[in-house]
C-alpha cells in the first residue's frame, strides 16, 4: 500500500473509533439536533459480588484464659474480651518471675529474670526492689529468603506494618511455633505498661536484641539524670549516654516520688524510633501496704491485677494507648536485609517532615481487632479508671459515645476539683497522658444507659485505617447485657464479616457491597470503550509510521 | 440476625480449627511445653535433650561429635550486613551420630542455637534447642537421624537469624545447601547495591549505543 492509503486507512480508523463522548458538547449537540439521539446503551452492569474469606470474629479461647484465675496467691480478674493476657504471665508480673512456681513460669514463657522482686524496703507487705528486663522486638520485618514479612504481626486484617517494641524478655522463639510465621503472643504493640510504686526502687534493664542502637528515656517519670553509678539515665543520646548498641545491656534506675500516668520511649533517633513503637505507658501507683503491682500490662488495656489504691475507689481500670503509624515508614524495614540499607532508609532517606500517618491504632490494634481486646466492658453503676496516653504523631480528640466523663489527672498530676467538669471530648496532644473517670450511672449526664457505645479519636483520619473505615482506633464500651458469652459485643443486625476480611483493609471489595450488591458492588467494564481506544492507538501508531517514513 | 451468618458458619468450622490451632499452636498457646523435655536454669535453657533414644532406622550411634560454639556480635564482624553471628555456621555430621554442643553467648543479650526438622517421635515439635543467656554457657546433646538431610540452625529471636544467626547441620551428604549460610552458601534475595544515579548511566550508555549503532549502518 502506498502511504497515501496507509494515512486513509488510519483516517477511517480515527473516524469511526472516536468516541461520541470525546467530542466538544457543543458539537454532540448539533449532530443530535440532525439525526436525533444515539440509540440506547447500558451503562456496564455490576460485577457479580465476590465471596471473601472472613476470619473468626472471636477466636475460641482454647487455653480457658478469660475466667478468673488464683494463680500463686495472685488474684486475676476474669477478662470479658474474647482475647485476654496470660493469666500466668499477669501473675508472675505480680509476683515476680523469682516467686512463683516453676509450673506458672513455665506457662508465662517468661525468662526467669523477666520481673524479678526483692526486698520490702518500708516493711508495709509488698517488695519495693523491682527488676524489669525488656528487649526490643522488629515485628513484620525483612527476610532473606521471602518477600513475606517475618514475625508476622496484623494490625487490622491483613495488615502487617513494620514495628518495633520493648518487649517482656520471654524465653524461646520469637514465632508461634516452627511451622508458623506468626509472632508468639506477648510479643506485640503497644510496648507494655510499666506499673510501679511510688518509692520503689526500680532498675530497667535494656537488653537490646534489636540490629539497631536504642535507648530508654522515662518521660514525666520521677528519675535522676544520672544513676548513682554516675551512668547516664535519661536516656538521651545528646546529653547522657551514647545509644545501646546491638546485643548490649544497659540498666535504667529511678525510685520516683509523685505518682501518676506517665510515658517512656526510645530516644535514639526519636522522631523514627518512637514512630515505629518504641514506646510505652509508665504508671507511678500509690504507696499502700500490701500493694502487689501487675508490673507489665502486655498490649495495655484491661488492668487484670489493680493496684490497692485504684481497688478501693474503681471497679475497673484500662490502659489506654493510642499510636499511629506511618505506612512508608514501616515499609523500610521490610525492604532491605541490610541493616545499612535500613539505617540509611529510615534515618536519611525518609523525612519525617513530609510524613502523614496511615494507621491509627489503639493498644496495638485497629477497628476489628480492637473489638476483640479493647473493649470497656461494664455493668451499670460501675467507677472505671481510664489512663489514656497519645503517643501519636498528631494530636488526638478522644470522644465517647453516650457518656461524659470527668478528667481527674494531666500529665500524671491532679487536677483540681472545680476543673473537673464532665466532657464527652478532650483534645490530648502528642505525648500527653489524661486520668479521666468513667461513670456508668445512667443518669442522662454520665450515662445515657446500657449499650454498645463507641470511643475513639474524633478525628476523621483517627477512625479509618489507611483510608478505609470504619477502621484506626474505634473500640467500644459494652454493657454486660450486650456482650455475648463469648465476649463477642451483640452488635444490632450487623454483619461484621467484610470487616474481618484482608479484601477490605486491602481496599479491593466495596464498602457496602454487601448491603446493596448491585446498587453499591463496582461497576464492570466498558469493553467496548476500551476496544475504540486501542483502534484509535493503532491509528496514531500507523500516521507516525507515514510521517515518520519520510520522503521517499 | 445477620450479623449470625458468620457465628454461624464458625461453629460449623469450630471443630477443624481447634484441631488445627491445638496442632500447630501446641508449643505455644498456653505455652505450654509439657510436651516439650526443658530444662531450665539460671544459664538458659535445654530443649529435648536426646543422648540415649536411638531414631528410626539407626542401630547404633556411629560417631560422636562435640561442638564449641560462641555466639556474638563479634563473629557477625567478618560477614558485611550481619549484626549477629555464630563462631560456626556450617556442621557436618554422619547419619546416626551423637552431637553434643556446648553454646556460650558473649553478647549481653540471649542467643539460641536450635536445629528444625527432626523427627517429632523423639523431639517434640521437631527441634533441639539451646538457649543462653548473657554471657552464660549451656550444652546439650541430641542424635540425628539416618538419611541424607540439611537441617536449619539457628537463632529464633526476632531478627537474629535474618540478620546473620543462622547455619546448617549436613547429615551425611545432605540434601543440598540452605540459602543464606555465612561463609557456605549465597543469599536468596538480594538487595540493590548499586551506586548512586545508575540509572542516568543507563541511559547515557543506550544513546552512545544508539548513536553509534547508527553511524556505522549508515556509513
Ligand atoms: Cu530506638
Ligand atoms: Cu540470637
Amino acid at each position: 500500500m502506498s502511504r497515501r492509503q496507509y494515512l486513509l486507512v488510519a483516517l477511517i480508523l480515527v473516524v469511526v473509533a472516536f468516541p461520541p463522548g470525546w467530542y466538544p458538547l457543543a458539537l454532540r449537540l448539533e449532530i443530535s439536533r440532525w439525526f436525533g439521539a444515539a440509540a440506547y446503551l447500558a451503562l456496564p452492569v455490576s460485577k457479580p459480588v465476590e465471596t471473601v474469606g472472613a476470619e473468626i470474629y472471636c477466636p475460641p479461647d482454647l487455653a480457658g484464659w478469660r475466667s478468673a484465675f488464683e494463680i500463686d496467691g495472685v488474684n486475676v480478674s476474669p477478662s470479658k474480651t474474647c482475647l485476654s493476657d496470660n493469666p500466668y504471665s499477669v501473675a508472675t508480673f505480680v509476683r515476680g518471675a523469682n516467686n512463683v512456681s516453676d509450673d506458672t513460669l513455665l506457662k508465662s514463657g517468661l525468662a526467669a529474670d523477666a520481673v524479678t522482686k526483692g526486698e520490702d524496703l518500708d516493711g508495709d507487705g509488698d517488695p519495693d526492689v523491682i527488676h524489669i528486663r525488656l528487649e526490643v522486638v522488629e515485628l513484620n520485618g525483612s527476610s532473606a529468603e521471602s518477600a513475606e514479612p517475618v514475625t508476622q504481626y496484623e494490625i487490622a486484617p491483613g495488615i502487617t506494618p513494620g514495628l518495633w517494641v520493648f518487649a517482656p524478655k520471654y524465653l524461646g522463639m520469637a514465632r508461634e511455633n516452627f511451622e508458623s510465621r506468626k509472632a508468639r503472643s506477648g510479643l506485640r504493640p503497644p510496648s507494655p505498661v510499666i506499673r510501679v510504686e511510688q518509692g520503689d526502687r526500680v532498675v530497667i534493664t535494656l537488653e537490646n536484641t534489636h540490629y539497631m542502637p536504642h535507648t530508654i528515656h522515662l518521660h514525666g517519670a520521677d528519675h535522676g539524670f544520672v544513676t548513682a553509678t554516675g551512668q547516664g539515665n535519661d536516656g538521651v543520646p545528646l546529653t547522657s549516654e551514647l545509644p545501646l548498641m546491638p546485643g548490649k545491656a544497659r540498666s535504667y534506675e529511678l525510685t520516683p516520688r509523685q505518682t501518676g500516668t506517665m510515658f517512656y520511649h526510645c530516644h535514639v533517633q526519636p522522631h523514627v524510633h518512637v514512630s515505629m513503637g518504641l514506646q510505652g505507658m509508665f504508671v507511678i501507683e500509690e504507696n499502700q501496704p500490701n500493694n502487689w503491682l501487675q508490673t507489665l500490662n502486655v498490649g495495655a488495656g484491661f488492668v487484670r491485677s489493680s493496684s490497692v489504691a485504684i481497688a478501693k475507689k474503681y471497679d475497673q481500670e484500662y490502659d489506654l494507648h493510642y499510636t499511629d503509624l506511618d505506612l512508608q515508614l514501616g515499609q523500610r524495614v521490610q525492604s532491605s536485609n541490610d541493616p545499612r540499607l535500613v539505617t540509611r532508609s529510615m534515618h536519611r532517606d525518609y523525612d519525617v517532615t513530609d510524613a502523614t500517618a496511615d494507621y491509627f491504632l489503639l493498644n496495638g490494634k485497629s477497628f476489628p481487632y480492637t473489638f476483640r481486646e479493647s473493649l470497656i466492658v461494664t455493668e451499670p453503676d460501675e467507677k472505671i479508671k481510664l489512663r489514656v496516653l497519645n503517643g501519636g504523631s498528631k494530636g488526638i480528640s478522644f470522644h465517647i459515645h453516650g457518656h461524659k466523663f470527668n478528667l481527674t489527672h494531666k500529665d500524671g498530676v491532679g487536677v483540681v476539683p472545680e476543673n473537673q467538669a464532665a466532657q464527652d471530648v478532650i483534645w490530648l496532644p502528642t505525648a500527653q497522658r489524661v486520668d479521666l473517670d468513667l461513670s456508668t450511672r445512667n443518669d442522662g449526664l454520665h450515662s445515657y444507659g446500657a449499650g454498645i457505645w463507641l470511643f475513639h479519636d474524633h478525628q476523621n483520619k483517627g477512625t479509618t485505617t489507611d483510608g478505609i473505615g470504619p477502621g484506626g482506633n474505634i473500640s467500644a464500651v459494652v454493657y454486660q447485657e450486650y456482650m455475648g458469652l463469648d465476649g463477642w459485643p451483640k452488635t444490632q443486625g450487623v454483619s461484621y464479616e467484610k470487616f474481618f476480611s484482608a479484601e477490605y483493609y486491602r481496599k479491593i471489595i466495596p464498602v457496602w457491597q454487601s448491603y446493596a450488591p448491585v446498587l453499591f458492588s463496582d461497576p464492570g467494564t466498558d469493553w467496548l470503550m476500551f476496544g475504540r481506544i486501542l483502534l484509535l492507538a493503532l491509528a496514531a501508531g500507523m500516521s507516525g509510521a507515514v510521517l515518520v517514513s519520510g520522503s521517499k | 440476625m445477620k450479623g449470625c451468618k458468620g457465628r454461624v458458619l464458625a461453629m460449623l468450622y469450630l471443630p477443624v480449627i481447634f484441631s488445627v490451632i491445638l496442632l500447630s499452636c501446641a508449643s505455644d498457646i498456653s505455652h505450654d511445653h509439657s510436651g516439650h523435655n526443658m530444662m531450665l536454669s539460671e544459664d538458659g535453657m535445654v530443649m529435648n535433650n536426646n543422648a540415649h533414644r536411638l531414631p528410626f532406622g539407626c542401630d547404633v550411634i556411629s560417631k560422636q561429635y562435640e561442638f564449641v560454639v560462641s555466639a556474638g556480635r563479634r563473629y557477625a564482624a567478618d560477614n558485611p550486613g550481619a549484626v549477629f553471628g555464630m563462631s560456626q555456621h556450617d556442621y557436618r555430621v554422619e547419619a546416626c551420630s551423637r552431637i553434643s554442643v556446648v553454646f556460650s553467648n558473649e553478647d549481653e543479650v540471649r542467643h539460641q542455637w536450635m536445629v528444625h526438622g527432626l523427627p517429632k517421635y523423639l523431639y517434640p515439635g521437631g527441634m533441639f534447642h539451646l538457649e543462653a543467656m548473657a554471657g552464660k554457657t549451656i550444652q546439650g546433646t541430641f542424635i540425628v537421624p539416618a538419611g541424607d538431610q540439611t537441617y536449619l540452625v539457628h537463632c529464633d529471636m526476632a531478627q537474629h537469624m535474618e540478620k546473620g544467626m543462622k547455619g546448617q547441620l549436613v547429615v551425611g551428604n545432605g540434601s543440598g545447601n540452605l540459602w543464606n549460610v555465612y561463609n557456605t552458601s549465597d543469599t536468596f534475595l538480594k538487595s540493590e547495591y548499586l551506586p548512586a544515579h545508575t540509572s542516568r548511566w543507563v541511559l547515557l550508555f543506550a544513546v552512545i549505543a544508539f548513536i553509534l549503532t547508527y553511524g556505522l549502518l549508515r556509513r
